[in-house]
């Protein structure tokens, strides 16, 4: 399996060559193009009850597909749904990622992909609900972000501190603590945002360069409400 | 060098940040490590167990973590899996076992905790799929209905103490003893009333005032010096009452976290439950009710005055007047969006209701809001 980025920046895509009999998952919708020798299967993973808790415990839609070379060697060309950067990792069986739930684009045949539940006052604070995707296995995993994708590498014992809705994807040999961004309650239960994460490493985070929340705040200005 | 399937992931300055991936023998003097990126000539680096510490560590501190002081700088190496770990503490020596069997215990536990997160979780889903089926406000509601009062006040009281420790409260004065009898005369008239209400004065311009589950209710300065008379503020505080007395807060929790997770909390280990309380205190101050529960909360708060014969007219014209400005800080209306449509209903419910002749309250408002350090404000 040999992958490439197209168009890096924005609004990027990837292409993925598969051999023949082999197969990638990818995030339902992500599929832009394929040779005829793919074949695209819809397949749930981690049986109907892992789907039916990914889509209604993170919101994840409901089915990954799977594009399997079937008919001899091909490509795919993948792309995620939000404007925003695509970054390829490969994974060899003992870096697990933990993945928010829209940051999955696509992973490899060899990539075991599971909800996790988080603890309780992380998944109430954090922002990505109450669970996660924990990803490891071997092979390669894309990943996506709205706006640019920045990797903050941290040393043992190094720390930093993330704004929760800019989280994309941690290696699992970091830790986290949710802590409160602002000093005031007053401030915090008004708003009722500012939330950070307080990461320890080692290992590596990915955030992005973009808020969607904020976005999307920013876009429901200009709709008009009706009431 | 033959193809390796790495088990752990060291860390050093000589390493990239994501860890290099390694294998880990353990073995009777210590443990070798080889690396997947040596070159050919790398030798496997070989650890005495006299050089080691161990503690537990990782995201859900289920990861044995393994330090020592290389030649090149410190080492740490991250185990997740079992085999290793198992070998490892078959032939650790003494010295490491004490500190080892306590990270093996942290590990266990985190475990442990896990799966009953994880049975919770499959009751989290049940329930879910039940709620498609049955629509989930029965199914709410019936969950509501069971649990007592008790959680419910350990659910609230946690966040409100917690709150007021960070406000300037107001212990003593006219304001204080105006809202004190305006909830006596209220309290008075609701029947088997399970919640003995606290209603606390906090000093803020903050035009606001909630109420937390189990009968905890703070009132900003702020929203007393908009209001011009008691009436007026009676009708907030009335409407507040009432969404506590409808469980409106333990609904909107049971809705997003699932009974199962409530019971979690009240039932949780001792340790995390304060950490938790607290943070989910956050979530309550945050809580925003729905439509259906605000319309609620506005009939039976009107009843209530109705029935403690308070001019339920200052309600009505305190929500018109609050929809009608908009300068200040009206934190209320932002959990308590106005309209036209909300005043004209509770006005068509005045109309439906008897007739009563209102008491006045003992205090003049005029002389508690000059306590409060601001002007009178001179009624249109
Ligand atoms: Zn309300």
């Amino acid at each position: 399996m040999k992958s490439e980025i197209l168009y890096p920046g924005a609004f990027p895509m990837v292409r993925v060559e598969l051999e023949a009999g082999e197969n990638i998952k990818a995030e339902s919708g992500a599929m832009v193009a394929c040779s005829p020798t793919i074949d695209i299967e819809s397949k749930m993973e981690g049986g109907f009850l892992g789907a039916l808790s990914r889509k209604f415990l993170t919101g994840e839609k409901f089915f990954f597909q799977t594009l399997r070379a079937t008919r001899g060697p091909g490509e795919a060309l993948l792309a995620p749904t939000v404007p925003g950067e695509i970054v390829i990792l490969e994974l060899d069986g003992v870096n697990d990622y933990m993945v928010q739930k829209d940051g999955f684009l696509a992973g490899a045949e060899g990539i075991v992909i599971e909800n996790k539940m988080q603890g309780l006052s992380r998944g109430l604070l954090g922002g990505e609900g109450f669970f996660i995707l924990n990803i490891s296995g071997k092979g390669m995993l894309v990943l996506n972000s709205f706006g640019a994708i920045h990797k903050i590498e941290l040393k043992p014992n190094q720390e930093y501190i993330v704004d929760n809705s800019h989280l994309v994807a941690w290696s699992s040999t970091t830790s986290y603590n949710i802590e409160k961004a602002t000093s005031g309650w007053v401030a915090s239960f008004t708003s009722g945002e500012g939330f950070v994460c307080r990461f320890r490493g080692p290992g590596l985070v990915f955030i992005q360069s973009r808020n969607p929340g904020s976005f999307g705040a920013w876009i429901r200005q200009f709709i008009p409400v009706s009431e | 060098m033959t193809t390796m399937s790495p088990n752990a992931l060291c860390f050093g300055d000589e390493f990239p940040a994501a860890g290099a991936p390694c294998l880990v023998q353990v073995e009777e003097h210590g443990l070798t490590i080889t690396f997947a990126s040596d070159p050919a000539d790398g030798q496997p680096e070989s650890v005495p167990y006299s050089s080691l510490a161990v503690s537990a560590g990782g995201l859900d501190h289920d990861q044995l973590v393994v330090k020592w002081a290389g030649e090149k700088g410190e080492r740490t190496l991250y185990l997740k899996n079992p085999d290793v770990i198992r070998a490892f503490r078959e032939t650790v020596p003494s010295h490491l076992s004490l500190p080892f069997a306590q990270a093996a215990e942290q590990v266990r536990q985190v475990r442990h905790r896990r799966r009953l997160v994880w049975s919770l979780a499959g009751g989290m889903i049940l329930s879910t799929v039940l709620g498609l089926w049955f629509g989930s406000d029965i199914l709410v509601e019936i969950a509501v209905s069971r649990i007592p009062v008790e959680w419910e006040q350990k659910l609230g009281e946690s966040a409100y103490r917690d709150f007021l420790s960070h406000q300037e409260v107001m212990k003593e004065g006219p304001a204080v003893a105006a809202l004190g009898e305006m909830t006596q005369r209220m309290t008075a008239q609701i029947l088997d009333n399970p919640y003995k209400f606290e209603v606390t004065v906090v000093k803020s311009d903050v035009v606001n005032a909630f109420a937390l589950p189990g009968g905890y209710v703070v009132v900003f300065t702020g929203l007393m010096k908009k209001a011009e008379s008691g009436e007026e503020v009676a009708g907030v505080l009335s409407h507040e009452l009432n969404h506590v007395l409808q469980r409106h807060g333990l609904e909107r929790i049971v809705k997003s976290l699932g009974i199962m997770t409530v019971a979690a909390i009240v039932f949780g280990n001792q340790q995390g439950l304060v950490g938790m309380m607290k943070q989910l205190g956050v979530e309550l101050f945050t809580l925003k009710f729905g439509r259906e529960q605000e319309t609620e909360a506005d009939l039976k708060g009107l009843q209530l005055l109705q029935r403690a014969k308070i001019d339920p007219a200052g309600m009505i014209t305190f929500f018109e007047r609050l929809s009608e400005k908009d300068e200040g800080r009206m934190e209320w209306l932002s959990t308590h969006p106005m309209n036209a449509a909300r005043a004209d209903r509770l006005k068509a419910e005045l109309a439906a209701l008897p007739k009563k002749s209102p008491e006045p309250f003992t205090f003049d408002w005029k002389q508690v809001q000059v306590s409060l350090g601001s002007q009178p404000v001179v009624a249109p």
